[in-house]
């Protein structure tokens, strides 16, 4: 139920502040009897008509159960594990450009890996830095530009590719002279 | 008999070579992700789209749809040996798949998923492939009010199905509108909402949102369960791979059944695969002579559910293709990906590109074929899948998921804007508000509002037109009627029982 009346505060002040910013757009109405602002309008006011309906939902639910058991201590451990995640993630975004992808994701995955998939430092460490790169070379080849880094790490995503490149040299060579 | 042309040209398109390469690839694919239990259908499809940008669009569009049919197949899986859905349709056949491998019929579970999945798959096709012209037809009548009103239908019915509650929902997807509006406005030229971020101009990518909402909310559910360490333990897949002359002659009936529900209900928007199965399964219950069995291992409690969702896949197709108009999340981001080749699903594509609507559906029956050899005898491998360990395989996803995000436009900003809607798929799954009304408004946010001022200028602003012909008023009485189900329902139940008291 508590979680229910945070939603309800949040609904309305999300239907409150998308209706004020509906009336800071610039509208010029030419060859549009409604202009940019009557749909966003109808929105926020149908947002505001669900806020009513979970308000209707939740007056009917304690009128209508009977009364729950407290609700169980819950395990709010995982709430800093998620806040801890996201940060690392928000990090790994950050660095991605400087890093460069292979040597950023190696490292964001080894140490998520450790977290989640604890004692396994070996696993870990190969399965983080061996997606990195074959996934480096795979979406490479798919024409996707994933970031090389700055200097100090460009030659490795760089070192990667051209050995790629040889070794499928190498690989067609053998075809065309079995061919 | 220019249909029939058209449905053979579509054979000799799927069967090139390179598009069967791709099925492959997409079924293959399909059942990974199927089997995994941290990524669904859409979070699959959405990750994939930016990878596909350099291919021919019906290749890729048959590669989509396979990953979408395949994590049918995949579900099961998961479902029937860890007693989790790989994939949310799949959530009936845990109940007594599960039982059934803890007896040691695994193997007998499994296979009748596959031959129930491949015939279920199969006749949806053959729905698919009668139903389409008939209703391309009448989508021809469409103006911009018809439109709108189809759409306001499909997200009523969304909103009124998706989860315990209506207000929930709705909110989700009026949010998912809101969403939908931030950028510039195409007509007016006018920027809304974008709080001067530059890369908010082109609006909120839907790829982005799909992806945190999905991809990136499931990785931190999974997270949480490590965390607190509720993964479940998998059962070894024992002994032979098939099922008795018994087990068949009592799932002939329910894979039948099953087929027919599940593309009814694929056809109508907002129910989807999960209420199809769980509709079979009720059904299956009440016809059978040992009901007692259903929840202790009955066969027809995996065969019924399982057909069902996999015919529902080929249903969910119809309105999509021949409207242009999904029923629900995969879909959805099955039109995101339509959209981002240019191309508009509807009954013009059926005249302008045969060859590429026609490939796809015949597609799905080559797709069907090649599911059913992948999941019968090497369903061991993908057994395999399973002992991956949860904390080695969600950072992974999040890395994937980085890509897919990242492979858009090379925009690290859109990175932390698909971060940001991670975290609030996450705590909507917490809060109980269901995410794919929200992914459904977002993807059809901007043609609604194009149709309600296309309507309305074509109207001179009056409302008037939305009640103007048959088809509107049609479509407002369904969508009244969808909203008003919920709260009616559990009345008519007290009444019926009320009587039903009475008359003893």
């Amino acid at each position: 139920m508590m979680a229910d009346r945070v939603i309800l505060a949040c609904t309305v002040i999300a239907a409150a502040v998308y209706l004020y910013a509906t009336t800071l757009i610039p509208s010029l109405e030419i060859g549009d009897p409604l202009g940019p602002k009557a749909f966003p309008r109808l929105l926020g006011i149908g947002l505001l008509i669900a806020a009513g309906l979970l308000g209707l939902e939740m007056w009917k639910d304690r009128h209508e159960r009977e009364p729950s058991a407290p609700a169980q201590a819950r395990d709010l451990r995982f709430v800093w594990v998620l806040a801890a995640v996201t940060l690392w993630t928000g990090l790994y975004y950050a660095l991605l450009q400087k890093l460069g992808y292979i040597v950023d994701s190696s490292l964001y995955l080894f140490a998520l890996m450790s977290w989640f998939n604890r004692g396994k430092w070996i696993a870990n460490a190969a399965t983080a830095v061996l997606y990195s790169a074959f996934s480096y070379i795979l979406f490479v080849k798919l024409d996707v530009n994933l970031p090389r880094g700055v200097e100090a790490v460009s030659w490795i995503s760089d070192a990667l590719i051209a050995v790629t490149n040889a070794v499928l040299g190498a690989l067609k060579g053998l075809f065309g002279m079995i061919g | 008999m220019e249909t029939l042309t058209h449905i053979m040209n579509g054979f000799a398109v799927c069967l090139q070579p390179i598009n069967l390469w791709y099925t492959f690839l997409g079924v293959f694919l399909g059942t990974i992700i199927g089997v995994l239990p941290g990524i669904g259908p859409s979070a699959g499809i959405a990750l994939l789209i930016p990878v596909t940008y350099g291919m021919n669009p019906t290749s890729a569009l048959i590669m989509m749809a396979g990953i979408y049919y395949g994590t049918k197949y995949g579900g099961s899986t998961t479902a029937i040996l860890i007693n989790t859905p790989g994939e949310a349709a799949s959530v009936m056949t845990a109940i007594d798949g599960y039982q059934m491998a803890k007896k040691g019929r695994a193997g007998a579970a499994l296979a009748i998923s596959a031959v129930g999945s491949f015939i279920a798959g199969t006749l949806g096709v053959i729905g698919l492939t009668i139903f389409a012209i008939p209703l391309t037809s009448m989508a021809l009548k469409f103006g911009p009010a018809e439109y709108f009103m189809l759409m306001f239908f499909a997200m009523t019915a969304v909103s009124t199905l998706a989860g315990r509650s209506p207000a929930k929902a709705m909110i989700s997807t009026i949010l998912g509108l809101m969403i939908a509006t931030i950028g510039i406005d195409l007509q007016s030229g006018q920027p809304r909402y974008t709080m001067g971020i530059p890369e908010l101009q082109d609006g909120v990518g839907f790829v982005i949102a799909v992806v945190g909402l999905f991809a990136i909310a499931e990785v931190f559910s999974t997270m949480e369960e490590i965390t607190k360490g509720t993964r479940p333990e998998i059962i070894r897949l024992k002994g032979k791979l098939w099922f008795t002359r018994e087990e068949w002659r009592r799932s002939i009936g329910p894979i039948w059944r099953g087929s027919i529900i599940g593309f009814i209900i694929g056809v109508l928007p907002g129910a989807g695969g999960t209420i199809a199965s769980i509709m079979t399964y009720i059904w299956e219950k009440r016809l059978s002579k040992h009901p007692e069995e259903f929840g202790h291992g009955a066969i027809e409690g995996v065969a019924g559910p399982e057909s069902a969702n996999n015919s529902d896949t080929a249903g969910a197709m119809v309105p999509l293709l021949t409207l242009g108009i999904p029923g629900g999340g995969a879909t959805a981001v099955m039109l995101g990906a339509f959209i981002m080749y240019g191309i508009q699903p509807g009954p013009l594509l059926f005249q302008n590109r045969p060859d590429l609507v026609w490939g796809l559906v015949d597609s799905m029956y080559v797709g069907n074929i090649m599911l059913l050899i992948l999941n019968l005898p090497l369903i061991g491998l993908f057994v395999r899948l399973l002992y991956i360990p949860g904390g080695i395989l969600m950072p992974l996803i999040m890395a994937i998921s980085t890509i897919g995000i990242y492979a858009i436009n090379g925009n690290p900003v859109e990175l932390y804007i698909g971060l940001l809607f991670g975290v609030l798929g996450f705590i909507f799954r917490k809060v109980d508000i269901p995410v794919a009304p929200m992914v459904l408004s977002l993807v059809l946010g901007g043609m609604m509002e194009q149709s309600f001022r296309q309507a309305m200028t074509i109207s001179g602003a009056h409302p008037k037109i939305f009640v103007g012909s048959t088809i509107c008023v049609v479509l407002l009485a369904l969508s009244i009627l969808s909203v008003a189900l919920p709260f009616l329902m559990p009345r008519l139940k007290a009444w019926r029982e009320g009587s039903g008291g009475d008359a003893k």
